[in-house]
């Protein structure tokens, strides 16, 4: 971790980043080729415009929405699931069958039942968020010590207390690590969606990140401005990890 | 000889009760499978019957029917061959390039410090959000399946494999070195070893990835293959068949990462359960 950061680090980022500008100047004056430079303009126009955070800030909304979706559904099944034993067997092959299904691929379903809007997009999230939640709550709650849970019983606590003091506290370490995954898929899947989305039907005004690339693609042609969005993509990743390590820090500093 | 017997009567009868127990125990998975999976079923043709649409929710037989036409077409087998090619080859890039520039940078610290900056920079950056530059650059067609496949893998495969360097133990190396071995030797033979299972978990991780980005690829910008022929039957509106080729993507999504888990059973049994919850 130390010196991660150190002064070589930014060598590389560098000399490759005044080699994209020499390639850039080499190009004829009318090619949309991307430079950094021009990128950096793109940007500013992009942020001053409001364009780009009024995308960024529709396509956050559609992951939280769908990721609380699945946080709730899947939190209570896997805690379900991960506690009585007659649940997890009759379930569990269930959640396997729909595991592998890249949430991608039901793009094409969730279009036709809502429409290109954004309840496609949240579809799409939740599907994406739903699995890493509740196969990690399940091993949370698996991972309880049983006897804990029989002393609770013994000392006649009932048995909504015990899952509200024993086995959910004992289980969030691993309910975070599921939630963390989940947002970076879900983030992950948005962008897809909306580009999918944005490819299929015209460009309507239904906005997100990842439409407005695919319209900087396909109708506008401007490189600069999908690498604009490329950075944003990859900068919200970055922030919503962050957060996550945060709240992890703060809720369960007993779980580092 | 009485007493022998007697006693011997109930082991026999025992032995018998622990067969048909450990049959009972093979099956009882298979049982429960088709028994859960029988009410997903029963639920799906009841919420069909209740839309009435089979544009919106074809019944379960009616997917049933055109996965058997398209099996029988070919149709099937071709995209999935198609899809499978590249996954195979952007998967194998992503191996090939990933791990040696792993061991690299897990064994060297100035390479780490050069390059490590360089991965955090491109790594939040999905490899789905790479879609529409690589469309510029490579147009439609195998490369940008490839491309992004290979990215999608690239990471998880780099970076699990820089952690497994870190956990092999110096005092191998050291050991090794002391017997005057080369360094190509000490990274064959003592350092890729050590460092497998953890490879063999980023492989995994960037296999899952992997198929993703296929998907996602082939969705928006392919010709052909899995993630195209799902879009094409929507456009149809011909919901069974969508459902169908979803169903061929679930099968080998699952059966890739099953191949990928008995490879690490064969290849690391001590250390199966490291790929820890995904």
């Amino acid at each position: 971790m130390r010196a991660r950061f150190g002064l070589k680090g930014f060598l590389l980022p560098c000399v490759l980043l005044i080699v994209w500008q020499l390639w850039g100047i080499a190009q004829p004056a009318q090619s949309a080729a991307p430079v950094p430079t021009h990128v950096f303009e793109s940007a500013r126009q992009l942020i001053a415009s409001g364009d780009l955070p009024l995308a960024i800030f529709q396509s956050i909304q559609r992951v939280l929405l769908g990721f609380l979706i699945a946080a709730i559904v899947a939190i209570s099944i896997g805690l379900l699931m991960g506690h009585f034993r007659f649940a997890d067997r009759n379930l569990d092959p269930i959640v396997e069958s729909f595991r592998p299904v890249a949430p991608i691929a039901l793009l094409p379903l969730a279009i036709l039942w809502f429409g290109t809007g954004t309840p496609a997009a949240v579809f799409i999230v939740a599907y994406a968020a739903f699995f890493p939640l509740i196969i990690n709550t399940i091993f949370g709650v698996k991972q309880v010590d049983g006897l804990v849970i029989q002393a609770a019983r013994t000392m006649g606590v009932g048995r909504f207390r015990i899952l509200q003091t024993v086995i959910i506290p004992s289980a969030l370490p691993s309910i975070f690590v599921g939630a963390r995954l989940a947002m970076g898929i879900a983030w992950t899947s948005i962008v897809a969606a909306e580009m999918a989305v944005g490819a299929k039907s015209g460009g309507g005004g239904t906005g997100g990140i990842g439409q407005m690339m695919f319209i900087f693609y396909a109708y506008s042609v401007k490189l600069d401005g999908i690498v604009v969005c490329m950075i944003a993509v990859g900068i919200v990743a970055l922030l919503i990890d962050l957060c996550f390590r945060i709240l992890q820090r703060k809720v369960m500093p007993w779980a580092h | 000889m009485r007493a022998r017997m007697a006693k011997q009567a109930p082991i026999l009868g025992a032995t018998d009760a622990h067969l048909t127990e450990r049959i009972l125990r093979r099956i009882s998975p298979i049982v429960v499978y088709l028994r859960s999976m029988a009410v997903v079923l029963i639920v799906w043709q009841l919420i069909h019957l209740r839309v009435g649409n089979p544009i919106l929710l074809p019944s379960p037989l009616a997917v049933a029917e055109s996965l058997y036409q398209l099996t029988r077409d070919g149709e099937i087998l071709e995209h999935s061959f198609i899809s499978l090619r590249r996954l195979a080859i952007g998967f194998g890039l992503a191996g090939l390039l990933g791990i040696p520039l792993g061991l690299f940078m897990g064994f060297s610290r100035l390479a780490q410090e050069l390059i490590d900056p360089m991965i955090e920079v491109l790594r939040p950056i999905s490899g789905i959000a790479w879609i529409p530059i690589a469309l510029f650059i490579f147009g439609i067609g195998d490369e940008l399946p490839i491309f992004i496949i290979f990215y999608g893998a690239f990471f998880p495969v780099v970076l699990n494999t820089i952690a497994g360097v870190r956990t092999v133990d110096p005092l191998l190396v050291r050991a090794a070195q002391t017997m005057g071995v080369t360094h190509r030797v000490i990274v064959s033979q003592v350092i890729f070893p050590a460092a497998l299972p953890n490879i063999l978990v980023g492989t995994r991780l960037g296999a899952g990835a992997a198929w993703m980005s296929l998907v996602a690829a082939e969705l928006i910008g392919a010709p052909s293959g899995l993630g195209f022929s799902v879009q094409w039957y929507r456009q149809l509106l011909m919901t069974s068949k969508v459902l169908a080729f979803i169903v061929v993507i679930g099968i080998l999504g699952y059966l890739t990462d099953r191949s990928l888990r008995l490879l690490q059973q064969r290849l690391t049994p001590w250390a199966v359960d490291t790929g820890g919850a995904r």
